[in-house]
């Protein structure tokens, strides 16, 4: 699930310089991590909604903790859709 | 006789297919092919952001901007209106927009992208000018001059155009782009340059076609012998003297 969704991410977001093994599941994916801004944030929570029919509310108390790694995102996914 | 406004081109540079960056002709069979390169020095979280239209935008200004950050008056006709029609295509087709499609699209996108990547908080303007074509960007960068608005001496000019999609039916005054282009012009209203004035013209000229092709006309003036330029459609016309 982590490597499926570190794909999306390269993909969705167009990151060409960066493979899968170059993500780490628990390192911030914004500002100090990836470098990943706001509107990523909104293109992931399409691509994610488009492939796993999850939504992630942006008004949601706890997005900034949903989105803050790779590890905290599939969790919540897997979560959502069992 | 109407006013007459002069100012110095402190220095120019040109990314266009046919032209090298200070504007001397290059094989015309280059055009429709060539693309502008990623500039090294944007950061890579932005480079993916750059479309061919702002990679030239950047080429074009990388030998202008010099180390000062200056305010920048932008100007396009159609700007990247094509990603507009795009996202229409694709909400008709049922599909969800793209966020960075959509934050992409607008008209001050490309300023933006370039106000983070250089790190400039100068006023930065971006305009549209319809018929009036690229006469419009030069009295807005005078004006900033002229009110000495930032304390500014010095104001970027960029003008850049694509061509636009066969789905949009052409204007009367026609003639669309050729090719992507864009041209970065830095002035002041004294100094070290190339002199030039900028008379409002009442001879109402209907030839100049659209902005895109007044780049290319300026382009040619800069770099010609002429010693004057005169443009205009329907209204209006305006004329650049070399002094």
């Amino acid at each position: 699930m982590e490597n499926e969704l570190k794909q999306l991410i390269i993909d969705a977001l167009d990151l060409e310089d960066i493979s899968v093994a170059d993500i780490d599941s628990h390192a911030p994916l914004f500002n100090d991590g990836l470098g990943l801004d706001s509107i990523d944030a909104l293109e992931l929570g399409l691509a994610i909604r488009k492939k796993y029919n999850v939504k992630i509310d942006a008004e949601k108390a706890d997005v900034v903790k949903i989105f803050s790694s790779v590890s905290t995102l599939a969790e919540y996914i897997q979560a959502e859709r069992s | 006789m109407s006013k007459k406004f002069d100012f110095v081109i402190r220095t120019w540079s040109a990314w266009a297919p046919g032209f090298n960056n200070q504007g001397h002709r290059q094989n015309q069979q280059d055009m429709q092919t060539e693309k502008a390169g990623l500039p090294a020095h944007v950061p890579k979280a932005l480079q993916r952001r750059l479309s061919p239209l702002a990679r030239a935008v950047f080429n074009a200004t990388d030998l202008c901007i010099g180390n000062v950050a200056t305010p920048i008056v932008l100007s396009s006709a159609h700007g990247e209106v094509n990603k507009s029609l795009e996202m229409l295509k694709a909400m008709q087709r049922g599909e969800e927009i793209s966020p960075t499609a959509f934050s992409l699209s607008v008209h001050n996108a490309i300023s933006g992208l370039f106000s983070i990547a250089h790190n400039n908080h100068q006023e930065i303007t971006v305009l549209a000018p319809g018929q009036d074509g690229i006469s419009m960007v030069f009295l807005e960068a005078l004006g900033i001059l002229h009110e000495r608005r930032n304390n500014t001496d010095d104001v970027l000019i960029v003008l850049y155009d694509e061509p636009l999609s066969d789905f949009y039916p052409s204007l009367s005054i026609g003639l669309k782009a050729p090719t992507s282009c864009a041209l970065a012009i830095k002035i002041a209203l004294s100094g070290q340059g190339l002199p030039l004035q900028l008379q409002r013209s009442p001879e109402h000229r209907h030839d100049s076609g659209e902005h895109a092709l007044q780049i290319f006309a300026f382009l040619e003036f800069l770099t010609s012998e002429n010693t004057t330029l005169q443009l205009g459609n329907h209204r209006q016309s305006w004329i650049w003297h070399k002094q």
